[in-house]
């Protein structure tokens, strides 16, 4: 006797799970490989992938899972910023009461406002790492020279969203940084002053009232702010990330040494044979793979599918940093100091660690610290996969002619450099003290920002005619500069005190 | 490939176990829900099933009040009833406003939003308003109650004396005094008069207290017989006038009043009157902790600072001018409390007590308007309680003003004109209205008073103010052989004040001049020239005319 309407609706009811299983994801749970890979390439989110990854690419040290980790603090702030907007109000002294009342108030608004704060530091961190991975194993290279520029506007972007996040609390901190912030962006005149022209010819005022949308740090600036915090730049950082992995998997993957196939060992997973049955569309996408397809006249014993095995170590690095953002989240609450007050500068008015190295500079001259320098460093940074169009070491942590002694000595080159130039700097004073009168253009030109900058690329040039090799010459110069930046950063955030002086420690401050 | 799993299991029961302590945190281990918890065992059974823990505010949209202090000073809030006697958990004391109205902050100050004990009390990093001490809470009053009029000290005394010697206490209460009966007589419940100042009460109080006391004479042998009877008329109105002291914040008068006797506005602004040789106190109780230093101070509080400040300014504020006053424990505390008072908030104008509304609008003072209260709320600090002139350790003494020599040929006037205009270049301030805030007929009655202490009939000033007209060249030799020594070559000053001072010798007339030079002045360096003396030749009339005649070129431009 056939089933009745009531048994077949308890069957279907029976097996509900499975059907709505399949409806999502269109073919069920894969059990081959060959299941994954479809399932892999009909996924809109995982076809990001690769189907097979190379086996060099999980070697912990081929990236330290320095890009996920960046994605994964991203994907933390995205959530707890959405969460945070739900209380914060965009407007002066609203917002601060709105903070006090996210701290002290809304259900885990503290905790979720921590790992906002905690997750945006861990991603600028996560950033430059990951930019000093990619460099350092030179996997900038040819196919993935775009990447890396793309890379370079999401490093700006990160900045940029980390920076814009600095005003909302609407506290003394956020106002005095952005105060610092929007006078480095108005730097351009230091140069248009000194040739007298300001008043017809004033980009750098007109970027500050860009920024601020009014003369002062008032409602408009933080609306401004809120705007590109919330809105303008994780859309743009969001596309960006989608081209940034988009051209991995079109590039080929990770970047890898010509002899990684040798230099792996045997898969600890059975290989499938994969290509084996009747070709499907998995050909034809991968026909449009620039080079050769890995399947195609070579054995692909050193590729694992991507599923399961890329997607663990992808959630592992993913768990991990959440897990460092939420124990960081429990043990330092983010800072609130008192009401925005214009009348009382904080002294000293800092901005985000990542930017006092610039405010280092900016103490000598503000164009060069905070327009010239940095500008510069972008550019260079954004035409090294452009320059550098070597293949020797390509997948090789300090790949290339001179190797890791080239970086330690570039390095023990900088951090000696840039520490005689600020110690002098700090003892003996610059222009400005010894001539009173000498004129600006001169200070903006010669001071130890610029010194620096010239002695690290007169190095470097030197790394190139000796080893007759323009990665030399790079490797010497991103050394240099990581440097250069690590120890002005640690003078700003530690040794600058009250009017910008020197001091050894914090606890040697001056009383107010 | 087998790491990457560990790491993932690992990463994620950590990311686990944090959560959960993120949640216990959140909804066990916060500090009201630990002390509402408390509360609610404390409860009768019936009133703690009706109590719920949870986040509680007093929420005032006109006073801008989000302030959560209840959340563990639940005893406090609305239709609680608290545990009586117990620190966190009591009722609020009976005050004149009901915290529900007002909130918390408007008074006690802290930080009203925050829940936790710490940030809530305000004694942290970056919270600009700490909370008032209770030992000084009463000066949260001073928010509000900027203007509060108070009589002078000694009034305040006589009055209280006054008060307990005509027995009102048998039957009012007054401050948390009184209201006991005697022993074997009955009783009468008289209204409590803590706060009557600032009620108000029937000026006819005497009339309908003596016809009682009549008509009781008759009948009983009660307090309206044997506590009352007649009070002198003076009497009456110093009673009065303490009576409308008493606005239920005793302490807060009495240091007012100290603050006011010692003199302290003679160099210190307070709401736009006062002098301005120190720094404006009417924001001092606001001071932000956190832009001081205590590096000196016993406590990183206001109080401390300040009642370290009292008793070695300069040790405190290193180049402070302020002279050791040498007060005693008792003055230091008082004046600590009424700094601590001298806050301002900006509350809409509905909220404002009728004491401010008094004053600013309608130009009511805060002190009595006296000669004597002025001279020594005013003047007495440098000048002396009797206008002797006061010398405090390390500081030049100040002039005599009562010195009879001098009252005899100062003219009204040019006292007036020194008053307002104040000497620039020396400590003394201009008390005009628009510099030190003082009004004419307050300075008039300064100035009749210190000729009460002087004991000396103002000069007539009949003749023409500078009739003057000598030899200015002779005088010049004659200033340099006999002036200059002490009052220094160009009349800049040295042992001897200044004369070349412009506000001076605009004010001064030729007779004064010629007047002090030939009578000298008792009591000072100053010799009578008129006079025969070892030490100096006597001048002749036209000489000290010439002298003047030279001083007189000193006001031409140069």
């Amino acid at each position: 006797m056939s089933s009745t309407g009531i048994q077949r609706f308890g069957e279907n009811l029976r097996t509900l799970p499975r059907t709505l299983r399949e409806a999502v994801s269109r073919t069920g749970a894969p059990t081959t490989d060959r299941a994954r890979s479809s399932f892999v390439f009909g996924n809109l989110f995982l076809h990001l992938h690769s189907v097979r990854v190379h086996l060099w690419t999980f070697r912990w040290s081929t990236t330290w899972g320095l890009g996920i980790a960046a994605l994964s603090a991203f994907l933390v702030t995205l959530v707890t910023g959405i969460l945070l907007m739900f209380y914060y109000k965009p407007y002066p002294d609203a917002a601060y009461w709105s903070v006090k009342d996210i701290h002290f108030v809304v259900p885990t608004g503290k905790f979720i406002r921590n790992i906002h704060r905690w997750a945006a530091q861990v991603m600028v961190f996560a950033v430059f790492a990951h930019m000093a991975r990619v460099f350092y194993t030179a996997s900038y290279r040819k196919p993935r020279e775009f990447n890396w520029v793309v890379g370079m506007g999401l490093l700006v972007l990160t900045l940029g969203l980390s920076f814009t996040g600095y005003l909302l609390p609407w506290d003394q901190l956020a106002y005095w940084a952005i105060t610092i912030g929007a006078n480095i962006a108005q730097s351009p005149r230091e140069v248009t002053d000194a040739l007298g022209v300001t008043a017809t010819f004033d980009p750098g005022g007109l970027v500050r009232f860009i920024l601020l949308g009014s003369e002062e740090i008032g409602e408009e600036a933080l609306i401004r702010f809120y705007l590109l915090h919330v809105m303008l730049l994780p859309l743009l950082l969001g596309a960006l990330l989608g081209v940034h992995f988009w051209r991995i998997r079109k590039d080929g993957g990770l970047a890898r040494p010509a002899d990684a196939d040798r230099r792996v060992a045997e898969s600890p997973v059975p290989v499938q044979p994969t290509f084996t049955d009747a070709p499907r569309k998995t050909y034809q996408l991968a026909a449009l793979v620039r080079g050769t397809s890995p399947a195609v006249g070579r054995a692909p014993e050193k590729t694992v599918p991507a599923m399961p095995h890329l997607f663990y170590a992808e959630l592992a690095v993913f768990m991990l940093t959440i897990l460092v953002c939420v124990a960081l989240s429990l043990v330092s609450d983010a800072p609130l100091k008192e009401h925005a007050n214009p009348a009382v500068p904080e002294n000293p008015a800092k901005a985000p660690w990542y930017f006092l190295g610039l405010q280092e500079l900016v103490a000598y001259s503000a164009f060069m610290g905070g327009m010239g320098l940095p500008t510069l460093v972008v550019i260079g940074l954004t035409l090294i996969p452009l320059l550098d169009r070597e293949t020797d070491g390509t997948g090789e942590w300090f790949g290339g002619p001179g190797g890791l002694p080239l970086v330690l000595r570039s390095a023990a080159f900088g951090l000696v450099t840039v520490i005689a130039i600020e110690a002098f700097a700090i003892r003996f004073g610059w222009l400005r003290e010894w001539f009173p009168d000498v004129p600006q253009l001169v200070v903006t030109f010669v001071n130890p920002g610029t010194l620096l900058a010239l002695a690290y690329a007169a190095y470097s040039l030197l790394c190139v005619k000796r080893y007759d090799s323009t990665r030399a010459g790079a490797l010497a110069l991103f050394t240099c500069f990581l440097c250069g930046f690590v120890v002005l950063t640690i003078v700003g955030v530690h040794f600058r005190g009250p009017n910008w002086s020197f001091y050894w420690s914090p606890a040697d401050w001056p009383a107010h | 490939m087998r790491a990457n799993k560990i790491l993932l299991l690992v990463a994620s029961l950590g990311t686990l176990a944090l959560l959960l302590v993120a949640v216990w945190r959140e909804n066990v281990d916060r500090d009201w829900r630990r002390i509402q918890r408390d509360y609610r065992s404390r409860l009768e059974r019936e009133a703690a099933a009706g109590f719920a823990v949870q986040l509680r505010q007093l929420y005032v949209p006109d006073l801008g009040a989000t302030d959560r202090c209840i959340s563990c000073h639940v005893g406090m809030a609305p239709g609680e009833h608290g545990i009586a006697g117990d620190p966190v958990l009591g009722p609020h004391p009976d005050v004149a406003h009901d915290p529900a109205d007002f909130g918390c902050v408007v008074c006690h100050d802290g930080q009203g939003r925050a829940t936790e004990t710490a940030d809530a009390h305000g004694s942290v990093m970056h919270w600009p308003h700490p909370m008032l001490p209770a030992r000084h809470a009463w000066a949260g009053c001073g928010s509000c109650h900027t203007h509060v009029a108070v009589p002078r000290r000694v009034e305040l005394a006589q009055g209280l004396a006054l008060v307990e010697r005509n027995d009102c206490l048998a039957c009012h209460v007054l401050d948390g005094r009184g209201g006991t009966l005697r022993p074997g007589s009955a009783g009468v419940a008289a209204p409590d008069l803590s706060r009557v100042g600032a009620r108000g009460f029937d000026r006819g109080w005497y009339d309908a207290h003596l016809a009682r006391h009549e008509t009781a004479e008759a009948e009983t042998n009660g307090p309206w017989r044997t506590s009352f009877g007649p009070i002198a008329a003076e009497d009456r109105a110093l009673i009065e006038a303490y009576l409308g002291s008493r606005v239920g914040a005793p302490e807060l008068v009495t240091a007012k009043a100290t603050f006011h006797e010692l003199g302290c506005r003679g160099c210190h602004k307070v709401a736009g009157v006062g002098g301005d040789d120190g720094p404006d106190l009417t924001h001092v109780g606001d001071k932000d902790p956190g832009q001081m230093d205590f590096h000196r101070v016993p406590e990183r509080t206001l109080a401390s600072w300040l009642a370290a400040h009292f008793r070695d300014p300069a040790a405190i504020v290193p180049g402070s001018r302020m002279p050791e006053m040498g007060l005693d424990e008792r003055q230091i505390e008082l004046l600590t409390f009424y700094m601590l008072s001298l806050r301002r908030s900006d509350q809409p104008e509905a909220y404002w007590p009728k004491d401010r509304i008094r004053a600013e609008r309608f130009g009511e003072r805060e002190f009595a308007t006296d000669g004597a209260t002025l001279w020594g709320t005013f003047c007495a600090a440098c000048h002396g309680p009797s206008g002797e002139g006061m010398r405090y350790p390390g500081a030049a003494a100040f002039p005599a003003a009562a010195n009879p020599d001098f009252l005899a040929i100062a003219s009204d006037r040019f006292l007036r004109e020194t008053i307002v205009h104040g000497r620039p270049g020396r400590r003394m301030p201009a008390w005009g209205e628009s510099e030190g805030g003082l009004r004419r007929a307050e300075i008039d009655a300064v100035i009749a008073h210190l000729r009460s202490l002087g004991g000396v009939p103002a000069p007539r000033e009949t003749e023409p103010l500078r009739w003057v007209d000598g030899d200015a060249a002779a005088g010049a030799g004659l200033y340099a052989q006999a002036c200059a020594s002490c009052h220094g070559e160009r009349g800049e000053g040295k042992e001897g004040p200044a004369l070349a001072n412009p506000r001076f010798l605009a004010a001064a007339s030729a007779a004064y001049l010629v007047e002090s030079i030939r009578r000298g002045r008792r009591g000072t360096s100053m010799p009578a020239f008129g006079a025969a003396s070892p030490t100096h030749r006597v001048l002749a009339d036209d000489e000290i005319v010439s002298i003047v005649s030279f001083m007189r070129t000193w006001e031409e431009p140069r």
